[in-house]
């Protein structure tokens, strides 16, 4: 039952995706094979550092979706290059894990990943990338973060 | 032939954003955590609307943080209003009809892991010298993500032994003086 509930969710945020996607991104649909799982493809926006570069970002649901945050990662071979993005795509994003709130949704974290892009104003990694990407579990969400001020 | 009317399964079907039937109401008594049409729906004095099953589950998710989901003002048991709409049945209050609680669970802290091979004193008069000498140990169990079983503790006499008998004297005096500064500050 639960697994239904889940799974129900997630087919009205594709659909939603699909029909009425908001400026700047868009919906893969070659990654609607595996259930529990999709691709996001979004656009830097217009007069930001990353205006004409595209991003694909991949959104993982587990059982306990929408109250446990999805796992959301940078993938493919273009990977911002953002204080709060480490290299192998994991994202220093505070709705991601302890302010994620069931009423968000896959669009909302676009967008919000979209609006951490444009406030960018110097293209560079984390500090500590090297380190995280040697030490890091392969799922963003058993990192324990702190999370980095929000001016960038 | 009719050709204008009745074309089920075309292109230009409806522009619907949610076309599964039941979204005529373009998502205005839409729950905001399961997106569908409200059940035993209640709202919250913020004006949110939700199933209260979807709502008992977020609470019960995060018991030390009853916030609304959509805008974070406090919400709980008792900061919401059930909907009665025309002719439902059952004017029971949704919140009494509770979905089974789940169990209260004490989880397993992260790296408990018993026993640090080494410091092991043999007598009981150095309880607190464990909880700070375990931290060095702790703190670079989590910095290198072992988090599985350690290894045992070497074979008696061998060199690295002697490095563990080494170290846990140092904690054991980090413990002492720790003591005395606690004592006499
Ligand atoms: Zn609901
Ligand atoms: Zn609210």
């Amino acid at each position: 039952m639960a697994g239904c509930f889940v799974q129900k969710r997630i087919q009205k945020e594709i659909l939603t995706l699909k029909n009425s996607p908001p400026p700047g991104m868009k919906l893969c649909d070659d990654s609607l094979s595996s259930p529990g799982q999709f691709m996001v493809e979004v656009k830097g926006a217009e007069g930001t550092l990353f205006a004409g570069e595209e991003f694909k970002l991949l959104f993982k649901f587990g059982q306990s979706y929408p109250f446990d945050s999805p796992q959301v990662t940078f993938v493919g071979n273009q990977i911002p290059v953002h204080p709060h993005v480490y290299s192998n795509g994991h994202i220093c994003l505070s709705i991601l894990t302890e302010d994620w709130s069931p009423a968000l949704s896959a669009e909302s974290v676009c967008l919000s990943i979209i609006s951490m892009l444009s406030s960018c104003s110097e293209k560079k990694r984390p500090p500590d990338n090297a380190f995280y990407i040697r030490t890091c579990s392969k799922n963003p969400k058993n990192t324990k973060w702190w999370f980095h001020d929000d001016k960038v | 032939m009719e050709p204008s009317t009745d074309q089920p399964g075309t292109s230009h079907s409806t522009t619907n954003p949610i076309s599964d039937g039941s979204g005529e109401n373009n998502g205005q008594f839409e729950c905001n955590i399961c997106l569908d049409t409200a059940k035993d729906a209640v709202i919250s004095y913020c004006g949110h609307l939700f199933c209260w099953p979807c709502l008992h589950q977020w609470l019960e998710t995060k018991p030390n943080r009853q916030e609304c989901p959509v805008c974070k003002a406090g919400i709980g048991k008792d900061k919401v209003v059930p909907l009665y709409g025309r002719g439902s049945t059952n004017n029971q209050d949704p919140r009494e009809k509770l979905p089974p609680r789940p169990q209260a669970q004490r989880p397993e802290a992260e790296n408990r892991n018993p026993g640090f091979p080494g410091l092991n004193f043999g007598d009981g008069s150095f309880q607190m010298s464990f909880g700070i000498g375990a931290f060095p140990f702790g703190f670079f169990g989590t910095l290198f993500n072992i988090n599985d079983g350690r290894p045992r503790p070497p074979p008696f006499g061998g060199a690295q032994y002697q490095d563990e008998q080494m170290l846990s004297r140092v904690f054991l005096w980090v413990a002492v003086i720790l003591m005395f500064w606690l004592f006499f500050l």
